[in-house]
């Protein structure tokens, strides 16, 4: 393989002071994994390093052990120089280092300023708080109202809150886990101006870990590429080229088109190759009808909803975050009470709100959280395989034991899905093969309607093009497909229709072949034409 | 299996060493209050083990006891598994014992049929009043945790009541004496028989409880029903989707849960003995044992099979302080050690809880 970067060695011999993180030969092993294996690793104050790597490459292993979270089973850490044991996030945030989550850890019932000050000893003082937040928003640009309820914040503004929990301790090294994952492409421009500023002007080491190759290729100065535990090529990101990256972190080209889409490298008026279904269309195989579902609050989140879905066809559901994608995919889990309208699958009316109704009519879903209701984490692997349906495995209600394994056994390999065994639970294995399950699950259930929210959320690159053919796949066998992602490229790549929502309900659609991108951005804005 | 036998390996001597010491700690505790209190530890200690094992007949006594502990705590863990938390067994059990002694003197009939009735009578009367507070959840949203607690109030007052007028329990003037709130005792062959080992008085609610034991543990690992159960108690968005009814499912574990309840206070009445009396239903014939089985559970984490030896325990612990004060010492002191005991029992698998909690969010957050 040749190296991304033409002489890597030349980043170090610029900078003479001691870096203010370095990793020396760590190891970590949990179990029989290996998640990191001899990381020599090093980051400069004043520069943004982004670490690149599929999920499972050991990213967050290391940054953990940062932290304070995880101890390495091998090897030193030195913080500007000096040999550093950190046995917990106390010690790491003495030693000056924050990390901003990928997952919030904000109280929704509590304002900007409650939630900034958590965690703090000794007495409050609001209006002290209320200024640091407020000099922190000049300084970086994050402008936030302190007073603000953080329940009722966009996802955006609570990683905000995030980020200036962090900063308020002034940490030297700042580390990002998947910052933008859960924001909107502008909120992501956003966040990475504000990222400049931080190490701009005190010297601070920024790290971005990420396994989108775009924004690391534009928003740091260094980058690292993880794979399989080892550093496998390192350099500037000025002499990086997004294809050696890529190669880089995958093990091998990446020419697919849904990799490509992926990484953010499809141009959206590529025109895909397959457009129309593969198979001729078949019947309508779901009917929503004007649906109006309330919140327990009384707020409308489904408004007149209606959609309707031929067998064979994938259909995209694009839209801005928050207009009711969430609730479509709890309405199609029977996990909300309509209050009009009606739901048809395949001419069957369907009582909604029942438990168990949708899969019962032959609505596989692959959720858009996968922890809520898509697994059991709990439970083992075998167990998650038959969620919605123990007859396979069972006898007069006696679960066998040896059929359950063996049937996990088979979808193991069958869907690739790596771990230690059907009795694995769930909670160890990774994202991507959690999300490999939840797939297997609802396949295997042979769904007349397959709903995917979010599929490919948080997925490595060999994952996603994994995930998007399986999907390809199911629609050729005359399932109907219904996508729901907020992600644009990934809806350009796999749909034959798109449709679009906003406020609760479809605003609008168009066939993929002639897709007006100007004019799904204003739907999505919410503006008729 | 390798890899498994190697992470239960030490596992197990990790959980016995932190039982040895915690134990250890909560006996060195007991002696050093002993004496600071001007007693003497060397024959308290004798006593425990006395009571509880050495002197004739007592293990005996202590299996007698630790029958009806392990019949709360399987019920326990059924509902638990749902993810219901119900803390009412007290009062599930009395309900459960009241209900047995009225239907078994208003049906009567041939003694070994009746017995049987009495226990199923017990498991229903323990149902229904668990029963109140499924219905209490499931149509009007109020959490099982108080409502269970609060009805072992208003259980002890109805009973305490039933025991008043002789029209429900209370036993006719010629068979009470001057006595007060007692029911009629029951007829020599509507008693629970005992094996007798050893000179041992075994009652057979210990072989009802062990063999229930068995089957709960069966039943929740190895039925389609036992694991859409625990599908409910660890995900419920999960369960609703995929067809587990939260209120069918839940409504009959928490009515289980208080069958196991009312079954125990049923084996008590039947079973009689030195702990529970005298085959008739008094005020405070719970005995605390519906709070021990509750916390057997919670020691036992859950398992059925597990809670067999803990209740043996925790039935220990109660037979062997009975015998504490016949050391002279002041029984205030021996039931400070009582609970010094029991906490050493419950800190273990606390610890545990929590530091596996801590071990699995960090996986879950950071790595493979």
């Amino acid at each position: 393989m040749t190296p991304a970067f033409s002489d890597s060695s030349e980043v170090d011999s610029t900078v003479e002071s001691a870096p203010a993180v370095e990793f020396r030969n760590i190891t970590k092993r949990f179990g029989a994994v290996t998640a990191c294996d001899g990381v020599d690793l090093s980051f400069q104050r004043g520069r943004i390093h982004g670490i690149l790597g599929e999920n499972g490459a050991g990213k967050s292993t290391l940054m953990n052990m940062l932290i304070g979270l995880v101890l390495p089973d091998e090897g030193s850490i030195r913080i500007d120089g000096a040999p550093q044991q950190i046995h917990s996030p106390l010690a790491a945030a003495s030693l000056g280092i924050g990390m901003v989550h990928q997952h919030f850890s904000l109280v929704d019932a509590l304002s900007v300023w409650e939630n900034v000050a958590l965690g703090e000893i000794g007495r409050l003082d609001p209006s002290a708080i209320r200024n640091r937040i407020g000099e922190i928003a000049d300084q970086y640009g994050l402008v936030i109202e302190p007073d603000a309820r953080v329940g009722e914040l966009t996802a955006g503004l609570r990683q905000r809150v995030e980020i200036i929990k962090c900063l308020r301790r002034d940490p030297g090294i700042v580390i990002f886990d998947e910052p933008t994952s859960v924001l909107t492409p502008d909120e992501s421009v956003q966040l990475f101006a504000s990222l400049r500023q931080v190490v701009a002007d005190e010297g601070r080491a920024v790290v971005l870990v990420s396994h989108k190759l775009d924004e690391v290729l534009h928003a740091t100065d260094d980058i690292s590429i993880m794979r399989q535990g080892k550093v496998v090529d390192r350099g500037l990101a000025s002499e990086a080229d997004a294809r050696t990256l890529a190669r880089g972190m995958v093990g091998r080209d990446v020419s697919l088109r849904s990799e490509s889409a992926a990484l953010g490298l499809l141009s959206l008026d590529q025109k895909a190759l397959d457009l129309a279904p593969e198979t001729p269309l078949g019947p309508p195989m779901l009917q929503i009808e004007n649906v109006v579902v309330r919140e327990i609050g009384g707020r409308v989140v489904l408004d007149g909803l209606s959609l309707e879905l031929r067998s064979g066809e994938i259909v995209g559901v694009a839209g801005v975050e928050g207009n009711g994608q969430r609730e479509l995919g709890d309405l199609l889990s029977s996990l909300v009470q309509l209050d009009s309208g009606s739901v048809v699958v395949d001419d069957e009316p369907v009582s909604v709100g029942r438990s168990g109704a949708m899969a019962k009519a032959g609505v596989g879903v692959i959720p858009e959280d996968r922890h809520d209701s898509g697994i059991v984490l709990d439970m083992t692997l075998a167990e998650n395989l038959v969620l919605t349906d123990q007859s396979p495995v069972s006898n007069r209600g006696i679960i066998d034991q040896r059929a359950l394994e063996s049937r996990a056994q088979e979808m193991i390999e069958q869907f690739g899905i790596q771990c230690s065994g059907p009795n694995a639970p769930m909670w160890s294995l990774s994202g991507g093969n959690q999300q490999r399950v939840v797939l297997a699950r609802e396949l295997a259930q042979h769904p007349k309607v397959l709903v995917a929210a979010q599929p490919t959320r948080g997925l490595d690159v060999g994952a996603i093009e994994y995930m998007s053919d399986r999907l390809r796949a199911a629609a050729a066998d005359g399932v109907a497909v219904l996508l729901i992602s907020s992600e644009l490229e990934e809806i350009l790549d796999l749909s034959h229709r798109i449709v679009v929502m906003n406020s609760g309900r479809i605003v609008g659609g168009m066939n993929r072949s002639n897709v007006d991108l100007e004019e799904l951005g204003l739907m999505m804005g919410g503006s008729t034409k | 299996m390798t890899t498994t036998a190697r992470r239960l390996g030490p596992r197990i001597s990790e959980w016995l060493m932190f039982y040895v010491l915690s134990i250890m700690v909560a006996l060195l505790l007991s002696a050093i209050l002993v004496e600071a209190t001007g007693g003497d530890w060397r024959p308290v200690m004798n006593a425990l083990l006395d009571g509880s094992l050495r002197k004739p007949g007592r293990w005996g006594e202590t299996l007698g006891t630790a029958a009806p502990m392990l019949l709360v705590a399987l019920g326990t863990i059924v509902s638990g598994k749902a993810g219901l938390i119900n803390i009412g067994q007290e009062g599930q059990l009395l309900v459960g014992a009241a209900f047995a002694t009225y239907f078994s003197f208003l049906i009567g009939g041939p003694g070994p049929l009746n017995v049987v009735l009495l226990l199923i009578f017990g498991a229903i009367g323990g149902a229904l009043w668990a029963g109140v507070a499924a219905l209490l959840k499931f149509w009007r949203n109020v959490p099982e945790v108080l409502s269970t607690l609060l009805l072992v109030t208003v259980g002890g007052q109805l009973v305490a009541y039933g025991l008043s007028q002789s029209w429900i329990l209370l036993a006719p003037l010629a068979d009470r004496g001057n006595r007060n709130q007692v029911s009629e005792q029951l007829a020599d062959n509507n008693r629970l028989p005992h094996l007798e080992i050893f000179g041992n008085q075994i009652p057979l609610a210990v072989v009802i409880s062990i063999v229930l034991a068995v089957i709960v543990g069966l039943v929740l690992s190895r039925t389609v029903w036992g694991f859409r159960l625990r599908m409910l108690g660890r995900n419920p968005r999960a369960a609703q989707r995929s067809g587990v009814a939260q209120t069918t499912y839940g409504a009959s574990a928490l009515m289980i849960s208080g069958a196991f309840a009312g079954l125990a206070g049923a084996a008590m009445l039947a079973g009689g003995g030195f702990a529970f009396g005298n085959y008739q239903l008094v005020p405070g014939f719970s005995a605390n044992i519906g709070w021990a089985g509750l916390l057997v559970a919670l020691v036992a984490r859950e398992k059925a099979l597990v809670a067999i030896p803990v209740a043996f325990i925790f039935a220990g612990l109660r037979t062997g302080s009975s015998f504490v004060g016949a050391t002279g010492v002041e029984s205030k002191i021996t039931e400070v050690i009582q609970g010094f005991l029991v906490l050493a029992l419950l800190i273990p698998p606390a610890v545990m809880f929590l530091r596996d909690r801590r071990r699995a969010r960090a996986v879950a957050t950071g790595t493979v």
